[in-house]
């Protein structure tokens, strides 16, 4: 077996140690590089940004903690600037298994910005039915959530003042891992009850999502931990994706490299096969 | 003249500072029709000075001079044609007012929408709901079709709709009026009656479900040819495999693993899984290959536990048939994908299919596969997942051939027929593409506004 | 018989397919109440279909239990997790935390399931590079091609990369944004068109092997 070829089939677990390496080595020692922002995640900042205070923007964090690493800076990036902007966030999952979660999140943004449960915020919590409950929401909130995540009505909540319908949100954020996220916001939630829409992904679904941004079904994506880095150096507080960043980059260029040398050795081979066959 | 006119005039403009404090103090005195002309004989000036400008206006009006003198520029007058009706195409709770463009929608200007209780006579009770430029809110800005427009392309078009501050309840009828501001001076349009109440069409998707039905005919009339003549079906390579993956599973004694996707049986995607696992079932039942079903979905279970049943009766082999061949594990997308992982290095299955939507968990399900040496076949419309499956698997099946699947695997007339009814349906969203990037590039390189006609009506009509 | 196992479901499904595809043109609230009820519905089903779910996992895995098939261990941690779990979540009234104290329930889901379940995605980075490693070879123009764009795309997307490459981020994006937008929408298209030829067909009974039955 030439060398070539041995290197084709290495095991797999020498590459398992090269990814690992790349990824703990930044973590350890982070570089910080510049982080250029995208059309994309500027457009959920803008449109966040440009909203009056005591605007209501409904943020549905469908991701369980698997996605974790990508969504959850995502959401805390968002969440500390609709604080900063004093607006009334109604948050809220699709997603049974990151209802935990999601509450964590909430309460700890919230806190560090001092915003009031039931004032200036509400988590409404999972129920279940997937889209079915985006239909509900948009015939009534309050029949689709009769309680939040705590048990307290919603009915009387100062933060849910005016706000009946997702026909009465200024805005709504879907970040979402998979099904139900934010196609299904835009198809069961937007098309239906026309209001503003903007999404976050993880960053292998993004790609996917980017027909809806052109055609302006959704007016910005945050992508994977990218995106995340971007919302938090557009905030001016920079966190866990900017940290992440430099894992990220590391791994790419890992990957990178190890496509190219997987074509070096393949081409090598290739060319081997092609003598021997010439000479035979 | 003008100036003149507008100085005479001027005296009974309200200033739109002093009428909104007059408002909200209930001080406010609206306009009346009548008295806008006859506005500058009440004038606090001098009793000489004002005879002097009566006589002046009393001249421009036989002179017929009024109307050009009234609208002269600078002048702010009151919103025209102001029409207040029921949305419509709409679920109810929603008014809609247009008015005419003014003379004077400058950026400087602005737009008032005023609504209050029926039978309000005084603009001083009605509520200011909404203010914006009298530039923008024109019925071409709006997203709907031309043939559901109420006005003018240039005329104004604003919706009021409940929330924010707004109740609007069916069948009751509520007063509307329009007023426009500019500096320190207002004027309101005349207050008009309308009641919301709720529509059992919408016509501006009138498109949309011709389209469907045309497209229904297509297919339904392709299905009817099919079964006159044959129809030609391009080689689809992934599905040429099946027959020697469940071939091969046979050869090793080692079962077929088959996963259905992610969504449930609502999905067109799961329903064209069931479909193939159907026509793959009926193979391993005549090859006597053990069949492996785990589920994310209960409901998808029972499916295709039925669909997996008449698989076996029809390959006349219903003892082999294995209630629990269909199996559910979990929901969770995770904890999935990490039993699948186990089944298939535990059993070691010979042949994997893949075939529905998947998200995250396509690569890890698939690498693990191939780690094992099977032999895999996925087949999604998960575009997102593609290059996970390509890069993994040993045949995919892209996008639509998900759903060309069955109909290759069971050349029967009725599924050929959908899809020759599917290719006629490309081919005419390709032609609308091809004709309209034609008239674009037109219409830029000749500068004609004709092109964009045809292209508002392809936009508005797809 | 036959007729409560064949033709009853197919009329059921033709009456409400055709109600809800015209549901959609009909803005009414009575229309839009339908569709309220009929999602509820589904939740109803959806919540009884898992009482299904549930009654297969058991008895699947209480066979292997019996039999001592292979594995028959990792089927008695399914038992004991299965029902370890059910239990604090029902002490716990199915909260995870109670005014910010973690209950047993949030320590399972804290504890247990959020670190099993970023393992499982973190292990979609590594898989990544095996596969790319294995898989990603330019055997042909086509799929040189591919290689290319995602080699400016894996770059554009990092900042080492924007940094080693300027204009990748710049390329990457028009990628992103132009080819890669359009190739998904040529997909959707056909995708779209695929599913409502197989809804026709399903509505109108032409497609019923879904059903589990054969031919008539």
């Amino acid at each position: 077996m030439s060398f070539a070829e041995r290197m084709l089939k290495i095991d797999r677990r020498i590459i398992f140690v090269v990814i690992a390496l790349c990824t703990l080595l930044p973590l350890l020692y982070p570089v910080g590089l510049p982080i250029k922002i995208s059309q994309e995640v500027r457009g959920v900042y803008d449109h966040i940004e440009s909203l009056p205070e005591r605007s209501v923007i409904l943020l549905s964090l469908d991701f369980d903690p698997a996605s974790k690493p990508e969504l959850y800076p995502q959401a805390v990036a968002i969440l500390r600037h609709a604080f900063k902007k004093n607006l009334r966030v109604v948050a809220m999952t699709l997603w049974v298994s990151g209802t935990g979660m999601a509450d964590e999140l909430l309460t700890k943004v919230a806190n560090e910005s001092g915003k009031q449960r039931g004032a200036d915020y509400v988590f409404l919590g999972w129920s279940p039915g997937g889209t079915a409950v985006i239909i509900n929401m948009g015939q009534d909130l309050y029949n689709a959530f009769p309680s939040d995540y705590g048990s307290k009505p919603t009915k009387g909540q100062p933060v849910l003042e005016g706000v009946n319908s997702l026909k009465d949100v200024t805005y709504a954020v879907s970040l979402g891992a998979g099904n139900p996220g934010v196609e299904a916001w835009y198809v069961f939630g937007k098309d239906k009850y026309k209001f503003e829409l903007g999404g976050g992904c993880t960053g292998v679904m993004a790609p996917g999502l980017y027909p809806l941004l052109r055609s302006g079904q959704i007016n910005g994506l945050i992508g994977g931990l990218r995106g995340a880095a971007e919302y938090e150096s557009l905030i001016g507080q920079k966190g866990r994706a900017v940290a992440g960043m430099d894992a990220q980059s590391a791994t790419h260029v890992a990957i990178i490299v190890l496509v190219a040398l997987c074509n070096m050795f393949y081409f090598t081979l290739r060319r081997q096969a092609r003598q021997q066959g010439s000479q035979s | 003249m003008r100036s003149l006119a507008a100085a005479l005039l001027a005296e009974r403009r309200v200033s739109a500072r002093r009428g909104w404090e007059g408002e909200n103090r209930e001080l406010f005195e609206h306009p009346v029709e009548m008295n806008v002309v006859m506005g500058p004989m009440i004038s606090n000036r001098g009793r000489r000075w004002d005879l002097f400008r009566l006589v002046i206006f009393i001249y421009a009006c036989l002179a017929g001079l009024v109307p050009s003198l009234g609208w002269a520029e600078g002048m702010l007058l009151r919103p025209a044609n102001v029409q207040a009706f029921d949305t419509p195409n709409d679920g109810g709770e929603s008014l809609t007012v247009n008015w005419a463009p003014g003379p004077l929608d400058s950026p400087d200007a602005r737009y008032q929408v005023l609504l209050g209780d029926a039978g309000a006579t005084d603009a001083a009770s009605l509520k200011v709901i909404a203010e914006f430029p009298a530039q923008t809110r024109l019925v071409k800005d709006l997203k709907g079709p031309w043939w559901t427009r109420t006005a003018e392309r240039n005329w104004h078009q604003f919706v009021i709709r409940n929330g924010k501050g707004v109740a609007l309840k069916d069948g009751t009828a509520y007063t509307v009026t329009v007023a426009v501001l500019k500096g320190e001076e207002r004027m309101v349009g005349p207050l008009l009656q309308a009641a919301p109440t709720p529509n059992w069409f919408n016509w501006n998707l009138v498109n949309n479900l011709v389209l469907t039905l045309i497209f229904g005919g297509v297919v339904f009339f392709s299905i009817a040819q099919a079964k006159r003549r044959d129809i030609f079906l391009r080689r689809i390579p992934g599905l040429d495999a099946v027959d020697e993956a469940i071939g091969r599973a046979t050869e090793l004694g080692k079962p077929i693993l088959y996963l259905t996707g992610a969504h449930d049986m609502s999905d067109p995607s799961t329903i064209a899984a069931a479909v193939i696992l159907g026509r793959v079932a009926k193979k391993t039942a005549a090859y006597e290959t053990e069949l492996l079903v785990p589920h994310r979905d209960p409901i998808t279970m029972a499916v295709c536990q039925e669909i997996t049943k008449q698989a076996y009766l029809e390959a006349g082999k219903p003892d082999l048939f294995k209630e629990d061949s269909n199996f559910f594990i979990t929901s969770d997308q995770f904890s999935y994908t990490a039993a699948v992982d186990g089944i298939m290095l535990r059993k070691q299955p010979a042949a994997n299919f893949f075939m529905g939507s998947y998200f995250a968990e396509a690569l890890l399900l698939t690498e693990t596969g191939a780690s094992t040496g099977a032999i895999q076949i996925a087949g999604t419309d998960s575009d997102h997942q593609l290059p996970f499956f390509v890069t993994t698997c040993d045949y995919t099946l892209i996008g639509e051939e998900l759903y060309a699947a069955s109909a290759y695997l069971s050349r029967e007339p009725v599924q050929l027929g959908t899809l020759r009814g599917q290719d006629i349906g490309k081919a005419m969203i390709l032609s609308v593409i091809a004709i309209g990037i034609l008239l674009a590039t037109l219409g830029v390189a000749t500068q004609a506004a004709w092109p964009q006609y045809f292209l508002d009506f392809f936009k508005d009509v797809k | 018989m036959i007729f409560l196992r064949r033709q009853m479901p197919l009329l059921i499904t033709m009456i409400t397919g055709l109600i809800f595809a015209g549901q959609y043109y009909v803005p009414h609230p009575a229309s839009e109440q339908l569709l309220t009820s009929a999602t509820k519905w589904l939740q109803i089903i959806g919540g009884f279909a898992l009482v299904l779910g549930v009654t297969s996992l058991f008895q699947v895995h209480a066979a292997k239990i019996r039999r001592k098939e292979a594995g028959w261990g990792y089927s008695m941690v399914l038992y004991a997790g299965m029902l370890g779990t059910m239990a604090v979540g029902w002490w716990a009234n199915g909260k995870e935390s109670v005014e910010g104290v973690s209950t047993a329930f949030g320590w399972v889901y804290n504890f247990m399931m959020v670190p099993l379940q970023g393992t499982m995605f973190a292990i979609l980075a590594f898989f990544i590079a095996s596969a790319a490693y294995r898989s990603f070879r330019a055997r042909s123009r086509e799929a040189a091609v591919l290689l290319i764009a995602a080699v400016i795309v894996m770059m554009g997307r990092v900042p080492l990369g924007e940094y080693l490459v300027p204009i990748s981020g710049d390329i990457s994006q028009w990628i992103l944004n132009v080819l890669n937008a359009s190739v998904r929408r040529a997909i959707l298209i056909g995708v779209s068109l695929g599913a409502v030829a197989l809804s026709f067909k399903i509505i109108f009974g032409v497609e019923r092997s879904y059903l589990g039955g054969g031919k008539e």
